[in-house]
């Protein structure tokens, strides 16, 4: 559905506040950190000191004698399993204890404090085993296997291929074209790899569930999550429990990014209350353990060979991905996938060649991060086509116009692009005017600059994104209405800040012709009330739920207009809607209001027909389809959002400090929802990109300990790190199969910041850097080696 | 968590060195410090001794000699307009420790009884000359600042001992600066940290680093350089030698050895050419 | 030898009203006012004093309060972000917070409302340097801080309150 006259429009693309406002900046917004039932137990864990261990014993009778403990729980009781992609991970560390921080044993007593003192007194004996920290050294014949069983583990058939006796639960592969053929039409050949570490979402509030066993096999589970029906889901195959037995509850959420996605402590509660006789037990992390017990977004190491002809057309690109999955599959396989297909960047390349591994290695496990895999290919993506660009001795903006998708032309998963897809040109073409990008400097610009202390450098870097998600995703939306004739939004996604529900409840008013004070969204998500949707994940919320709110909408007004068609003796095609009534369309003067009809309409002599109105909506993907396991080829992507960013900076040369002074960022949005909101979601994207960027990342040591889980060495960005000026730019080429024409924006403001800060980098110091993050420390000792291209 | 712990807040000196003599006790005043390491199961006190209620603590003078009590906290020393005047690096490094909120409640002893290589309160009372006043069972001993710091995370203070003030007897007059080396904007440890000041008449030029060794390092030497260097910039480098001669920086999270070494040498020539010109 | 005590009798205002409770010496005053006093508005964000989720107003000064012992509060003046609104009046600072977006996922809000309404009742028209030191301490990983700034800047321009 794509709008035809914006100027119609009253609440969508407007920049309304918030529906969840008012009790945001009250404190009365109550999120699972803040819940506390009746009889409930506080949760803790024991953790591995070591990378990669053998658990010889654990003792815990002290701990079991400590008054207040209510339920001491191992490994070695627990038989269950889960995985979202691949079923390879216990609920508690069993017989091999992965990563330093796994939990190897759990305490619900009174208080937490009486849980952690009995985790004290917990002793565990432990065989040290080597680790295997780097993927690359895991993917050798004779690595340590962190998963000796992997052969034996289920998994999910016809998307993954787990490999036994490797560390290599799945490989995605892309073929497209005739790779050899490409690399003959070039006249240049071009090699680079790169690197990102692992980083952490870093929600405010960190994770935390309240579950009960009750009886009857029945669950009650309250958790800070994403998806409220996954975590029904991959818990009801866990434990055997029948779905409509477990119900799962999601108040507010502080702040997700991918990491609250799946299921997480859910599990752990849940048997630790069983063990307590069905008290509910809550488990909250503390920093540190969000840190290095729950997962992260995976590292990954990129090799490409790029193919060009003389005048800039791309012939062929060959790529390696090889992902640092840390102990545990989880969401990593999927994020290994999504970055294979994704793996050419918005660019027409007829011929490429991709292996993207997905790789175990003894380090905390990778999930989903705000990106999906994204942000981490097109480091290296956008870093290559600067330099390839260079090496044709072309201006980078000009050689990605040369080569960017349109109209046309082909993935390399063999969609075609069609007048529904964004423009990438466009956005390209406003960051690039915005910086006022007129070529590199030249390197006598550059040697005079340094003579001052401070060099300036702009650069470019593009984007795209796509759903990751299985090819049947689909949602529902419920309209109900209340007596006055107001409207309850049903949904079971989860607004933990985008502010999707805001946007759902615009497109309702929009359609309904009703006041948006009317429409009503009820926080707390709950599989026994709200409808079905697989997940708040991937940037499809506002996509998906937006066309089923229009359908729901719709169905509601199609119900209204019956009983107002017998009531007015008209047909429904007389009828029209404005102002929450039904008008007769040639005599406005006859109408009736909707509270009039929405609970069954009453003749004056007391008669009365209809009943509740209820709209009810669904929306399904359209048309995705698996790839194929040998060639990648299919379609994944339900809609691509495009966009570009734009960066001046400014190096201080004797001590590598970056400071930001422009980062102007647009985004082929195809419709603005709510333009505050889109403008706030891009920010902080970019800021959280940013972070990316210049300071984020996990250290470990050799022996695979980790060694900043804090917030006094794991650093992201404060008030003070801000560029001295932002700028959004929302460009709308419709989709035309999305809600008034949108697409999602969620996710990819934080793509490619880091490139695009590399990309000026390279501007400024005339040096090209690999590795993330962009530390002082690294651009120091670039500009220290004297060399054009600093890999370490 | 805090482990259970005894609190008690003494109305007197008396009672606080009293109390402080039992087993396992510890001065609390901002706790900012300590709260942490107790959360982080680092350090178990079994008795906290709140020291905020000392009048002997609330002393803070600038008439003279610089007098600050143990209980006067960081954003004090920012706001106070004569201490700003006669003494403005103490403002200056106050204003890069921690957060607005945090330093509501650090205090500029607590910051040195902490005693990390890297305290950022440090360098400035290095080259200021401070002295440490202690109350203790054997009644007050000033001890100077360089003594006090004995190593890492390591002071001179003995069993049942609290620091009353930090006394600075001669403010010298001179160009003062405090300059820092951190990760990024936001608040941070530091990875070079430097303060120094030069008296021009007097001759002397102090200079002192933190963060490269296990307790700061006030540069020997630097006044024959001060006063047979006239050129700025010859100066800088001279006294940038002299520091990588004396510092020993270690490798940890924050930073390579090599690259506090390097910062030390721009960041120590930065500051000697803010306040030798 | 005296005894000394873990548990102890403290008398605080908060919101302008006054508690007298029993708590024990390890409790922070941030477990005081979530545990004890139910007002959970107040958010733990790291519970070491780099986060500022736990930002209240302590006798008119901004603290940590994962990093402040309910003893120590004894006799003090709480003010948090459940004393902010009066009844269903927010105040200028929370409508512009509404108004510029200056909240998403909503855990940062109340420690990033009590800093910034600390710095505008002491400083009522703060540049934006000054308002970027103020709120520097409070952590926010949704918003990249631009909103609140504006937010912040607005009521600066307006007037507080
Ligand atoms: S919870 Fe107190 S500062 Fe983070
Ligand atoms: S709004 Fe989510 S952390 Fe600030």
């Amino acid at each position: 559905m794509i709008v035809e006259d914006k100027s119609k429009l009253r609440y969508v693309s407007k920049d309304i506040p918030r529906k969840d406002g008012v009790e945001k900046v009250t404190g009365s917004a109550v999120y699972v950190a803040d819940m506390v039932l009746p009889g409930m137990l506080y949760a803790k864990v024991v953790k591995s000191p070591y990378a990669y261990a053998r658990i010889k014993s654990i003792n815990t009778s002290e701990a079991e004698k400590i008054p207040g403990v209510r339920a001491v729980i191992t490994g070695k009781e627990l038989n269950y399993k889960v995985g979202l992609y691949v079923v390879d991970k216990d609920i508690l560390a069993k017989d091999f204890a992965r990563y330093q921080g796994e939990p190897v044993a759990a305490v619900a007593a009174d208080s937490e404090l009486i849980a952690e003192m009995a985790c004290e007194k917990i002793k565990v004996e432990y065989e040290e085993l080597e680790p295997v920290m780097d993927p690359r050294e895991a993917l050798k014949p004779d690595a340590p296997l962190v998963h000796p069983d992997l052969g034996n583990y289920s998994y999910m058939k016809g998307v993954f291929q787990p490999r036994p006796k490797t560390n290599i639960p799945h490989v995605q592969k892309i073929r497209h074209g005739d790779i050899e053929k490409g690399f003959k039409e070039a006249d240049l050949v071009v090699e680079t790899s790169f690197y990102n570490p692992p980083v952490q979402h870093v929600a405010l509030e960190t994770h935390v569930a309240i579950t009960q066993a009750l009886p009857g096999n029945k669950v009650l589970i309250y958790t800070s999550a994403q998806s409220p029906f996954t975590v029904r889901s991959l818990f009801s195959v866990c434990f055997g429990i029948p779905l409509e037995n477990i119900r799962v509850k999601v108040p507010y959420v502080g702040g997700g990014f991918g990491g609250k996605a799946g299921i997480h402590l859910e599990p752990l509660t849940y048997v630790l209350s069983k063990k307590a006789g069905g008290r509910p037990v809550k488990l909250m992390m503390t920093r540190e353990e969000e840190f290095n017990t729950i997962p992260s977004r995976q590292g990954l190491y990129s090799d490409f060979k790029t193919g060009v002809t003389k005048d800039g057309k791309i012939t062929a690109l060959e790529a390696n991905y090889y992902w640092d999955a840390g102990a545990y599959a989880d969401y990593g396989v999927n994020v290994g996938r999504a970055g294979a297909y994704a793996g050419a960047g918005p660019y027409e390349v007829p011929n490429c060649k991709i292996d993207s591994y997905i790789v175990y290695t003894n380090k905390v496990f990778g999930t989903a991060y705000r990106g999906f895999g994204h942000l981490e290919v097109l480091w290296g993506i956008e870093r290559n086509m600067d330099i390839v660009a260079r090496k044709l001795g072309m201006d980078p903006v000009e050689f990605r116009m040369k080569n960017v998708l349109r109209q046309g032309a082909y993935t390399i998963t063999g969609e075609k692009i069609t007048r529904s897809h964004g423009h990438v040109y466009d956005c390209l073409d406003a960051v690039a005017k915005d910086i006022k990008w007129s070529g590199y400097k030249s390197e006598e610009e550059r040697e005079k600059e340094k003579k001052t202390g401070k060099v300036r450098g702009k650069g470019v870097a593009l984007l795209h994104k796509a759903p990751a998600m299985p090819t049947f995703t689909s949602t529902a939306i419920i309209l109900k209405f209340n007596e006055n004739g107001s409207v309850d939004l049903m949904t079971s996604l989860t607004d933990y800040g985008q502010g999707t529900y805001t946007a759902l409840a615009q497109i309702a008013a929009e359609i309904l012709k009703m006041p948006i004070e009317r429409i009503n969204v009820p926080w707390d998500s709950d599989t026994s009330f709200t409808p079905y949707d697989w997940q708040t994940v991937a940037s499809k919320g506002a996509f998906m739920s937006g066309n089923a709110t229009i359908a729901a909408a719709e169905d509601a007004l199609r119900q209204i207009k019956e009983i107002a068609a017998q009531v007015l003796k008209c047909d429904v095609a007389d009828l029209v809607c404005e102002d929450e009534k039904v008008y007769l369309i040639h005599n406005p003067d006859e109408y009736l209001e909707y509270k009039q009809i929405v609970n069954g309409y009453v003749y004056p002599d007391g008669t009365s027909i209809g009943g509740p109105v209820i709209g009810r909506g669904r929306y399904i993907a359209q048309g995705l389809t698996n790839l194929d396991p040998e060639t990648g080829q299919g379609l994944p992507a339900l809609d691509w959002t495009y966009g570009a960013h734009g960066a001046e900076i400014e190096i201080d040369i004797e001590t590598g400090e970056i400071h930001v002074i422009r980062l102007a960022s647009a985004f082929d949005v195809g419709q603005t929802l709510n333009e505050g909101l889109a403008r706030g979601q891009i920010i902080g994207g970019v800021i959280q990109g940013l972070g990316s960027a210049l300071t984020e990342e996990f250290k470990f040591s050799k022996d695979g300990k980790f060694l900043n889980a804090s917030f006094v060495d794991y650093k992201i960005l404060t008030a003070k790190d801000l560029p001295d000026s932002m700028e959004q730019y929302l460009i709308e080429n419709p989709q035309h199969d999305g809600p008034f024409g949108a697409r999602g924006v969620a996710e990819h403001p934080m793509i490619s910041v880091p490139s695009v800060i590399g990309n000026a980098l390279y501007d400024a110091l005339g040096i090209d850097y690999f590795r993330l993050p962009l530390t002082s420390e690294r651009i120091y000792f670039g500009i220290k080696s004297g060399k054009k291209e600093y890999h370490d | 968590m805090i482990k259970p712990v005894a609190y008690f807040k003494p109305g007197s000196l008396k009672e606080a060195v009293e109390a402080l003599q039992t087993e396992n006790a510890w001065p609390l005043a901002g706790g900012t410090d300590l709260l942490v390491n107790m959360r982080n199961g680092v350090e178990h006190p079994d008795l906290l001794v709140d020291i905020k209620g000392l009048e002997e603590l609330n002393v803070f003078e600038v008439d003279g000699k610089i007098i600050i009590g143990g209980n006067i906290n960081l954003n004090f020393i920012i706001d106070d307009a004569r201490l700003r005047k006669v003494c403005p690096v103490l403002g200056q490094s106050a204003l890069t420790v921690a957060t607005y909120q945090l330093r509501n409640r650090a205090t500029l002893v607590g910051n040195i009884c902490n005693a990390s290589p890297a305290a950022d309160m440090a360098p400035a009372l290095y080259v200021m000359e401070a002295e440490v006043v202690v109350s203790g069972p054997q009644g007050e001993r000033h001890v100077p600042i360089n003594e006090f710091i004995t190593g890492v995370k390591k002071t001179s203070l003995k069993k049942g001992e609290v620091v009353l003030r930090v006394e600075i007897p001669n403010p010298k007059v001179g160009k003062t600066a405090f300059l820092k080396k951190q990760r990024y904007r936001g608040h941070d440890l530091a990875t070079v940290n430097v303060a120094g000041i030069a008296n021009p008449d007097t001759g002397t030029l102090r200079v002192c680093i933190g963060a490269c060794a296990v307790t700061p390092v006030l540069l020997k030497g630097t006044d024959e350089l001060y006063k047979s260097i006239k050129d700025v910039d010859e100066l800088a480098d001279k006294v940038s030698e002299l520091a990588l001669q004396s510092i020993s920086p270690i490798d940890d999270v924050r930073s390579s050895a090599e690259y506090r070494r390097d910062m030390t040498a721009v960041y120590v020539k930065r500051l000697v050419r803010t306040i030798c010109s | 030898m005296k005894e000394y005590t873990k548990e102890l009798n403290i008398t605080v205002k908060v919101n302008g009203r006054e508690y007298h409770e029993s708590v024990p010496a390890n409790m922070t005053l941030l477990q005081f006012l979530r545990n004890k006093l139910l007002l959970t508005g107040t958010k733990e964000g790291c519970g070491i004093g780099e986060c500022g989720a736990c930002t209240v107003v302590m006798n008119g000064k901004t603290v940590t309060s994962c990093l402040v012992l309910a003893a120590e509060a004894d006799g003090a003046e709480i003010r948090t972000i459940e004393g902010e609104a009066k009844g269903e009046k927010l105040t200028a600072l929370q409508e512009s917070f509404i108004k510029y977006h200056g909240e998403q996922c909503g855990f940062c809000t109340p420690g990033m409302i009590m800093s910034a309404q600390n710095l505008l009742d002491r400083n009522p028209k703060p540049t934006r340097e000054e308002i970027v030191e103020a709120i520097s301490g409070n952590l926010c990983r949704c918003t990249g801080y631009e909103p609140i700034i504006k937010a912040i800047e607005a009521v600066a321009e307006k007037g507080n309150r």
